[in-house]
């Protein structure tokens, strides 16, 4: 298989947005292709995350209709739909592509528009990635999938609500240092724990916003890349699955497929856990970062919520967790995450990062979540 | 013949007489939640169907406040994963239980919740 590595990246301004999910991916998609120094028919292929286009902008076909708003019209395309993780999915199957000698250049993003509905359209439509026959008639929604996640890691833990308030808090300083994030505002403790119940044990500081939003990488094969100075390495992406029904996870305090996912990720990588130097994860919720830190192996099971309290993944900290503002401060335009994940930890692994750069950071991890936790990617990342 | 031996429109007749219908794997014996055509436990293919007690044990549960524009009029209104007595798990709305007195481990029992042509599962105590 050859070597692959990123060579440029796109993100556009996080929050709402006059613009549909096609013309936002295109913008990102302009910004990645200038900072690899590409013409727009270098472009061979184009793999695509959006998710809830065909509610909120009755589109469905959105991969050619990205591609032709970019100019691109006659590149194959294929539009990725694994909820939350869309974008990460479609980078994996373009890494693939590029490893297998079909590709050399390849476009990936993901577009997403959902500020164009009110929130209880939006919930709803999210809700779609739960079960139709089972979850969704019941009324479950994604902070309910999560505060389930929450209320057994508390009683299996004891871990507290301040623990999880902490991540908000956390996360929302470092999106001041990111002019893309939708919120760059501190926070207090305080005010994460007098927000209103959204799905106990779970308030509303708890949850990320939804958001507009695109995002697009350019990967390359190693010829393509070497002359690059400011290309970055994928070391290794890997994507797990687990039981689509809530009922039919073996343990609502974990989330099996991070685990599954992070080991073959580090076992293609060459890598443990403790070489990981910044990670860009997924906290759709408080609590999915601190499930998803101990599913990495970044600390003990049940050890997540006394590390983010502690500041072990602050800028500074052992282990930076979401510089960039994460999911909850930076947005969460669900296509585009996984693509905007990946062009942070580039951005940090090139030095890039500006004040909220990981000092001396050589190798990067992206984890990125789907729906009710039955998707996971995770993708290791690392200079020469 | 690939129809599985309970199917999501057959599960649902049951349990709208509030029969709960489980399947038993003959290759291992896990008792899962139908469909299932292989099961994930051990590859084989032989499942029977079986009567579920409906009686178990709440293994974590939230009050959803912010509810979807479908249910928004319910809210709000708990739910919950319940551990069922012969092993399988299974996701329900509770009814019947003050929302303060929720918890982990609290003993439930299975109750159909039918609204128009639509029976979901429920559990109370």
């Amino acid at each position: 298989m050859r070597r692959v590595a990123v060579i440029g990246v796109g993100v556009t301004k996080f929050g709402k947005h006059d613009r549909t999910s096609g013309e936002l991916f295109a913008e990102a998609a302009v910004d990645a292709l200038a900072d690899a120094e590409l013409p727009p028919g270098a472009v061979q292929a184009l793999y695509y995350g959006n998710v809830v286009g065909g509610e909120t902008e009755h589109q469905l076909h959105t991969g050619p209709q990205a591609a032709s708003i970019l100019g691109i019209p006659t590149v194959p395309t294929t539009r990725f739909e694994t909820a939350c993780a869309s974008s990460h999915a479609a980078f994996r199957h373009a890494v693939m592509e590029i490893a297998a000698g079909v590709s050399d250049v390849v476009l990936v993003g993901g577009g997403e528009r959902v500020l164009n509905v009110p929130t209880a359209e939006s919930t709803e439509y999210f809700a779609y990635a739960s079960d139709a026959s089972w979850e969704q008639p019941l009324g479950l929604t994604f902070p309910g999938v999560f505060a389930l996640v929450a209320r057994a890691h508390m009683a299996k833990y004891g871990t507290t609500e301040e623990q999880m308030a902490a991540v908000a808090v956390k996360n929302h300083k470092h999106g001041t240092m990111n002019p893309k994030a939708q919120f760059q505002k501190e926070i207090t403790l305080e005010t994460v724990m007098k927000s209103p119940y959204v799905a106990d044990p779970l308030k509303l500081y708890d949850c990320c916003p939804f958001t507009d939003g695109g995002a697009a990488i350019v990967l390359a094969s190693e010829d393509v890349a070497r002359p690059r100075r400011r290309a970055v390495w994928v070391l290794g992406t890997a994507a797990a699955s687990d039981s689509m029904l809530l009922g039919d996870k073996k343990d609502l305090s974990r989330v099996m497929a991070t685990e599954r996912a992070a080991k073959a990720a580090y076992q293609q990588a060459g890598k443990s856990p403790s070489d990981v130097n910044v990670v860009e994860l997924h906290d759709c919720f408080t609590i999915a970062e601190i499930v998803a830190t101990e599913g990495l192996g970044l600390f003990e099971p049940g050890a997540g919520g006394i590390a983010a309290e502690r500041g072990d993944t602050s800028l500074g900290g052992k282990v930076p967790v979401n510089p960039s503002g994460g999911l909850k401060s930076k947005g969460h335009p669900i296509g585009a995450t996984g693509a905007a994940q990946i062009a942070e930890i580039v951005t940090q692994l090139r030095g890039e990062a500006g004040p909220r750069q990981v000092d001396g950071a050589r190798t990067g991890l992206t984890h990125t979540l789907g729906g009710n936790t039955a998707t996971v990617l995770v993708s290791l990342f690392g200079r020469e | 013949m690939s129809e599985p031996v309970v199917t999501l429109k057959s599960f649902f007749e049951q349990a709208r007489e509030g029969r709960l219908t489980g399947i038993k794997c003959g290759g291992c014996g896990e008792i899962a939640i139908p469909p299932k055509q292989f099961c994930a436990n051990c590859g084989a293919r032989a499942w029977q169907s079986v009567p579920l007690s409906g009686e178990g044990t709440l293994a974590s549960y939230t009050i959803i406040r912010v509810a979807p524009a479908g249910h928004a009029a319910d809210a709000p209104y708990a739910v919950g994963v319940v551990k069922l007595k012969e092993g399988a798990a299974i996701f329900g709305r509770i009814v019947d239980v003050p929302f303060e007195k929720l918890a982990v481990g609290l003993a439930l029992r299975f109750r159909p919740i039918v609204v128009k042509e639509q029976t979901s599962v429920g559990f109370a105590p």
